[in-house]
């Protein structure tokens, strides 16, 4: 007999989730993810002018604002063939290293450890309808002091970003041509000191917690498995390895393949749209269609994105691909790459910044891809009679939190939440779980548009 | 009423806390519950809420005020959750819509809950709340004007809280809200009652100056010295800065620990506190 259990929210992500999943006896036997939420960003992007893509994409998303201003950034730069230093390219890798930091410590502490951890203060955390919380009582003390500590180097991170980039979120630092902050002597040792007092919270609290969280919850690495697919289009992709992390790269069924853009298709057979490269062609009545979310595929395949994808990539991580390896990677990474910011502030020199007036071409074309908190973040801008002709963005939670293809493959998280078992249907701690494991993001993940399988062939930035 | 240059620096956010958890501990003042409903807009206010330092987000949710829904970091999930915001509706609490309403087809472009099997939009939850609250702050400009949610063609039928609410709406607009704003409104509600407000609905504190009058590059401006291009020293207003129509107090108070703010770091101020964001503030950066 099949039962079906629906959460609605999936509190504790960016954005409304909806999962749906199907049940035989205790067992996952389909699951639907599904993204609540559309604002319809590419439709709105027609006819601006094409610099202010930079200040009017990092709104798509309050927790990563930082990544969709470096992915527009580097599109302009490849439309409007516009020179940046590496001066400026480590100044805004930093200002993204900050981000990095910050949403996975909120991610970790706010988000995530709720699932595993009896947090009680501030009450709002409080959990009363699930039981399975393992962790002796003081461990959970020690955690919950840890818990508060989390919210305060989180936002420590957050501050580290303002220095460079003015604000956060939706920070005015990164702009095409580099940055537009000046660079001086107080600023780099200020910038320092933010990254050495995240590195030692990051490299003692933070591996620590993830330590005790894995030793009590030992059955999830063999929870949340999805697809052994993983892209990623590379960060902090720098010469020099100590300010070196990943290349643009494809891991498919454990073999190491070159990536290439052309392979990236999108398809909206269970999405609410009608096949239109138009968002405004929106349309929640769609018959067996169930999310506003639309599904990006690579040479066919779902691929997972994010810290352990790009762990694997880059061989930092020899574990598996479960949901505990998702949270053990992400820590590793943020310890990664607060290694490689504090490198590069020792390369960086006090030069003028790289702005200069900008001229805008009739018509051209451009790509940023990049990966960023959550995986791999790809726009594309055309530009027509100077304003932006076409707009598209595919955002690493579309990869993470696709529907259902036209050869009926789930999506990635999809995939990890089937054949789960569910301890006790009443109570099925399990989903959040495994869903979180993602850091899924839907404020993000619901603005794709493009027509129904269209092929994305504009090349990589150089 | 009082000069808002020395009222904004006296009346800080930190005195106002300070002030409301005195008050709480003494229990002349009762902690009142709130709700912080995300509706249609990125998480952002929600985030830059948590970046405040003084006093920080641990503080404000155990000592000022008890928040019992919020989206992006409440414990409970489902219809337990949800059952956490029906509850608080027959208490006092404070309403804070965080985004804009989308309203177009009845709302279905935003579903914040799945309950008894029925899925509830956005829009509904605001009616169900907004009619309740004893204070409604719209936090962030998406929910104070529509903001970027609703930039044309307004694709999901944006509006701002007020609205779809017929009643008094405390604006905190700015894109984020700064923290300060939101843990300065709160504590005056809890403190002192409603604070003044101009006549858009924003407390004088807080928005009682624009970015011109109190801008550290105002001088270049009175000179006649004008930027030809972002990173250079001078007044940016030929490059499309809208800080002589936009009313904060970013210059004096600035970001993130206040360490910075916009015009400080080479940029134009983009006027995001404004109503007719982004749609009439742009270009951006005008060259």
């Amino acid at each position: 007999m099949t039962q079906r259990i629906t959460i609605d929210p999936i509190t504790r992500i960016s954005g409304f989730l909806e999962i749906s999943a199907e049940l035989d006896q205790n067992t996952i036997v389909d699951a639907q993810a599904k993204g609540l939420l559309f604002r319809g960003f590419e439709t709105m992007l027609k006819g601006r002018q094409p610099l202010d893509a930079v200040f009017f994409t990092e709104r798509i998303c309050g927790i990563c604002s930082a990544a969709h201003s470096f992915a527009s950034t580097l599109a302009l730069e490849d439309a409007l063939h516009v020179y940046t230093s590496n001066n400026d390219k480590y100044l805004r890798e930093i200002i993204h290293g900050f981000e990095f930091v910050q949403n996975h410590l909120r991610h970790f502490y706010l988000m995530l450890m709720p699932c595993f951890v009896k947090i009680t203060s501030p009450p709002i955390v409080n959990v009363e309808q699930y039981s399975d919380f393992r962790i002796p009582e003081e461990g959970t003390a020690r955690l919950q002091e840890h818990y508060r500590q989390g919210i305060e180097f989180s936002m420590l991170a957050h501050e580290g970003q303002a220095v460079l980039g003015a604000k956060a979120p939706h920070h005015h630092g990164i702009f095409p041509g580099g940055v537009v902050s000046d660079l001086t002597a107080y600023k780099i040792v200020k910038v320092r000191s933010y990254i050495r007092q995240l590195l030692t919270f990051v490299s003692t609290v933070m591996r620590e917690d993830t330590e005790v969280i894995a030793y009590y919850y030992p059955d999830y690495y063999e929870m949340g498995i999805s697809y052994p697919n993983f892209l990623s289009y590379g960060v902090f992709d720098n010469a020099e390895e100590s300010i070196h992390y990943v290349g643009p790269g494809v891991l498919m069924n454990g073999e190491l393949q070159e990536f290439s853009p052309d392979n990236i298709t999108k398809q909206v057979n269970y999405a609410w749209f009608n096949s239109s490269n138009e968002a405004d062609e929106v349309n929640p009545e769609k018959k067996d269609a169930y999310t506003f979310i639309k599904a990006p595929r690579y040479a066919n395949n779902p691929m997972e994105v994010g810290p352990l994808a790009r762990m694997l990539i880059s061989g930092n991580y020899q574990g598996g691909h479960s949901c505990m390896d998702r949270i053990y990677a992400r820590m590793l990474e943020t310890e990664k790459i607060l290694n490689i910011m504090n490198n590069l502030t020792d390369l960086l020199e006090l030069l003028p910044n790289g702005q200069r007036r900008l001229s805008i071409p009739d018509i051209s074309q451009g790509a940023g891809l990049v990966d960023t908190t959550r995986g791999s973040l790809g726009h594309w801008i055309s530009i027509g009679n100077k304003v932006i002709d076409h707009y598209s963005i595919i955002t690493p939670s579309n990869w993470n939190l696709s529907p259902k293809d036209a050869d009926g493959n789930p999506g990635v998280i999809e995939k990890a939440l089937i054949g789960t078992v569910i301890a006790d249907i009443n109570s099925p701690v399990e989903i959040g779980r495994i869903v979180r494991s993602f850091d899924p993001c839907v404020s993000c993940a619901t603005h794709l548009i493009g027509r129904n399988g269209d092929r994305i062939t504009i090349e990589l930035p150089v | 009423m009082a000069c808002p240059l020395t009222d904004g620096k006296r009346m800080t956010a930190k005195r106002l806390a300070e002030e409301a958890v005195l008050r709480v501990m003494n229990q002349s003042e009762t902690k009142m519950n709130a709700i912080w409903l995300e509706t249609s807009g990125c998480s952002g206010n929600i985030i830059s809420f948590l970046n405040s330092s003084n006093p920080n987000a641990y503080e404000v949710l155990t000592s000022i005020v008890n928040l019992t829904y919020d989206n992006s970091i409440m414990g409970e999930e489902g219809e337990a959750a949800y059952d956490k915001f029906l509850e608080t509706l027959n208490t006092e609490f404070i309403l804070l819509v965080d985004g804009a309403v989308s309203t177009k087809d009845n709302g279905v472009y935003t579903i914040v809950a799945y309950y008894h099997g029925q899925r509830i939009t956005a829009y509904e939850a605001v009616q169900l709340a907004g009619a309740k609250a004893k204070y409604v702050i719209a936090v962030g400009t998406c929910a104070s004007y529509g903001g970027i949610s609703s930039a044309r063609p307004n694709p999901s039928g944006c509006r701002s809280v007020r609205e779809v609410l017929n009643r008094t709406v405390i604006r905190l607009p700015c894109c984020p809200c700064h923290p300060d704003w939101i843990i300065g409104t709160i504590a005056h509600l809890v403190s002192f009652g409603m604070p003044e407000l101009d006549s858009d609905g924003r407390p004088s504190v807080f928005y009682g100056t624009t970015i011109h009058d109190n801008c550290t590059r105002r001088g270049f401006f009175e000179a006649g010295n004008f930027a030809a291009a972002l990173g250079e020293p001078g007044c940016m207003f030929r490059l499309g800065c809208r800080g002589p129509v936009t009313r904060t107090d970013c210059p004096r108070r600035k970001w993130n620990g206040y360490v910075n703010w916009p015009i400080g770091n080479n940029a134009t101020c983009i006027g995001c506190a404004q109503a007719f964001f982004p749609d009439g503030m742009e270009p951006f950066v005008r060259y």
